[in-house]
């Protein structure tokens, strides 16, 4: 019995196989973590807990904000999770997906850290507003192209595997 | 040339190729996302749906209620062990002509062509 496709039809499918690929990575570029609009509701978030923590509050109003600022990010993952059109497969992601998430949470800790003692001579509100808006500031301008090579890296992986 | 072992003959069609090689890339898609990539319409694609759902190769699941009802497309470990056998099969042919020494028998007939 002979092939039902000839190497040049073959060829062609392989091909057709590479563009509703594209379309995958495509969405998976424009959407990043949850897209734009999670990213800046990320920041926000962090902003207004910052700033707030670095008011000096109260033990049971740190415990109160650190449980409400969990809380609502989990909202915002559901969220950001639900809005999806499509999850890529797991075998399609590589170790730059996470050395990103990591790399994120460091940086982001650490100017955290890093800005809380920069404004420790500074009076408690400019100070924490200082150190909300550094902090927010680098999370955004870390997280958009961090994400941007994490995903630039994944379609170029899997261009190379076909 | 023989039919290369993990040929299959329902993935084969251009349609469907395009459904199951963008499910393959994903954990589950909407139907809505794999709609508009692939430029079907809701029927065409509800049909090829339906004929992989059959055979094993997709699930579908329906979620919520009216407006906000979504559907869910995954494919299942079957699919996506067919999807890469025929990936390797039409690499073998290939792989096999390009090897070939030159000669009337690298073009033969297609009748899978009758399916697109």
């Amino acid at each position: 019995m002979s092939a039902p496709v000839d190497a040049e039809q073959a060829w062609r499918d392989l091909q057709r196989i590479r563009v509703p690929q594209e379309r995958v990575y495509d969405e998976l570029e424009r959407s990043g973590s949850g897209g734009p609009g999670a990213t800046w509701a990320t920041a926000a978030l962090m902003w207004v807990f910052l700033a707030g923590l670095g008011l000096d509050p109260p033990r049971w109003a740190v415990v109160t904000a650190t449980a409400g600022y969990v809380a609502l990010l989990a909202w915002l993952a559901v969220l950001a999770n639900r809005r999806r059109p499509m999850r890529l497969h797991r075998s399609r992601y590589d170790w730059r997906s996470s050395v990103t998430f990591f790399a994120g949470a460091l940086v982001t800790g650490g100017t955290v850290l890093g800005t809380g003692r920069l404004v420790e001579p500074m009076e408690p509100l400019p100070g924490s507003l200082v150190r909300a808006t550094v902090s927010a500031a680098v999370f955004v301008l870390f997280l958009i192209p961090a994400n941007r090579w994490a995903t630039g890296s994944l379609r170029t992986r899997a261009e190379a595997g076909r | 040339m023989s039919i290369p072992t993990g040929f299959d003959e329902l993935i084969h069609p251009a349609t469907r190729l395009s459904v199951v090689a963008l499910l393959a890339a994903t954990e589950w898609a909407e139907f809505a996302f794999v709609r508009d990539s692939l430029s079907l319409s809701d029927s065409a694609l509800s049909k090829q749906l339906h004929t992989l759902e059959e055979a094993g190769y997709v699930e579908i699941h329906k979620e919520g209620g009216g407006r906000k009802r979504r559907t869910r497309v995954r494919l299942t470990d079957r699919g996506r062990t067919a999807f890469e056998g025929h990936v390797a099969a039409l690499r073998a042919i290939v792989e096999g002509a390009a090897s070939a020494p030159p000669g009337p028998a690298r073009s033969e007939a297609r009748p899978g062509a009758a399916a697109r």
